[in-house]
């Protein structure tokens, strides 16, 4: 998934790292290395940035878990406030060119929400096609909030952050109640 | 409203940071070796650097599992995004003897959501926190969850939560909660909120 550059990964090639192409079976890093594995994928850490607070990550890894939580970002490991602009990419001596990792992002993987344009990158996050979802949960929670967090999210593309969630359109809100409504129908008499 | 007490969340991130330490070096000890293989490997997770992680995880909590802990290897091989965790009570607390199973799942998207993690079986413990369904009050569970906690941090997590325990009691809400909620924990609300239970 990392997409280091052809020529940064030359450097190294035999010990480590492409290994995340796919292959299975014979590992790659040294027990030592331990201290250098980015503490989201657990492997070495690959484009390897470093936040104020210490803690090391793949900027993939690292931007993924930014781009989760856009309004909390926070170090995984010990919550400390973390942003884009404050990691400090590192540079070994094998790598290569010294590229800001921060420049290089692999592109999102797919079904991520991409910014503006709500009307099209929600829906898939309620997770409609995917077969078998599409529970709801009422009693806890205001009604109208409520319904949105039961939506099955899971496999669908987009996770729908908190914030949106607010600001669906009534519409939408409508279009949703009665959907639960027939749910709750097809329940008591279909 | 389900319950929840900032005690548990804090004995939970010390657990998580003992747990980590634990999973790593297990993790490194089982890649140098060179067995971290999938017979599941081409489950859901499209995205070869997870299903990494998750057989990491899998090493180390074989390796070293938290005290009490078993994981059902050939379950988790079967399919690697469904794990079942036994847990024995520990000895000197009011769980001692008795047997615990929880189930795991992971997300497309984990380590970046949360698992899923209920516990299943006959014997779901009775604690303030545990849902007799088996839904579990635990804020790293959703809203606290980072990628750099693990299983090993969620168990850890679990055990100092029942080994706390004063009284076994469910939680108040328990029969309407369990009566409406969804089968997935993850769907919940959660209302988290101080509470000197
Ligand atoms: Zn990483
Ligand atoms: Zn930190």
């Amino acid at each position: 998934m990392a997409t280091a550059g052809p020529s940064s990964s030359s450097s190294h090639s035999e010990s480590s790292n492409n290994a995340s192409g796919g292959a299975e079976g014979g590992e790659d890093e040294a027990p030592d290395n331990s201290n250098f594995e980015c503490n989201i994928c657990l492997d070495t850490a690959k484009d390897a940035v470093i936040s104020m607070c210490g803690h090391l990550f793949c900027w993939p890894c690292l931007h993924q878990w930014l781009e989760t939580r856009p309004n909390n970002q926070t170090c995984p490991v010990c919550k400390a406030a973390i942003s884009r602009d404050k990691v400090i990419p590192l540079y070994g001596r094998g790598s290569g060119n010294q590229q800001d990792p921060r420049d290089k992002l692999p592109p999102r993987p797919p079904g991520q929400r991409t910014e503006p344009e709500p009307q099209n990158s929600f829906m898939p996050g309620f997770g409609f096609g995917d077969g078998g979802g599409f529970q709801f949960h009422f009693g806890i929670g205001a009604f109208p909030f409520g319904i949105f967090t039961t939506f099955n999210n899971w496999g669908g593309g987009a996770a729908v952050p908190p914030e949106m969630e607010r600001e669906l359109p009534q519409l939408l809100q409508y279009i949703l109640l009665i959907m639960a409504f027939f749910f709750y129908w097809n329940l008591f008499f279909g | 409203m389900p319950m929840f007490t900032k005690l548990a969340h804090k004995t939970s991130t010390a657990a998580k940071s003992s747990g980590q330490t634990a999973a790593k070096t297990a993790a490194a000890a089982a890649a140098a070796k060179g067995n971290v293989t999938s017979p599941a490997g081409k489950h859901f997770l499209d995205n070869t650097r997870w299903q990494k992680r998750l057989q990491k995880e899998l090493m180390s909590l074989l390796k070293e599992p938290p005290p009490g802990v078993t994981v059902d290897v050939d379950q988790a091989h079967t399919k690697l995004t469904e794990w079942v965790v036994h847990m024995e009570g520990a000895a000197g607390t009011l769980y001692e003897g008795e047997k615990f199973q929880l189930q795991f799942k992971f997300s497309p998207k984990y380590p970046f959501d949360s698992p899923e993690v209920i516990f299943v079986g006959e014997n779901i413990p009775i604690h303030p926190h545990i849902y007799s369904n088996g839904h579990i009050c635990l804020s790293i569970l959703t809203e606290d969850w980072s990628p750099a906690l693990s299983v090993q941090a969620i168990c850890l997590s679990i055990i100092s939560m029942l080994s706390s325990c004063k009284e076994k009691k469910r939680p108040p809400d328990n029969s309407y909660y369990v009566k409406t909620c969804s089968a997935n924990p993850k769907k919940t609300k959660w209302w988290y909120h101080d509470d000197t239970v």
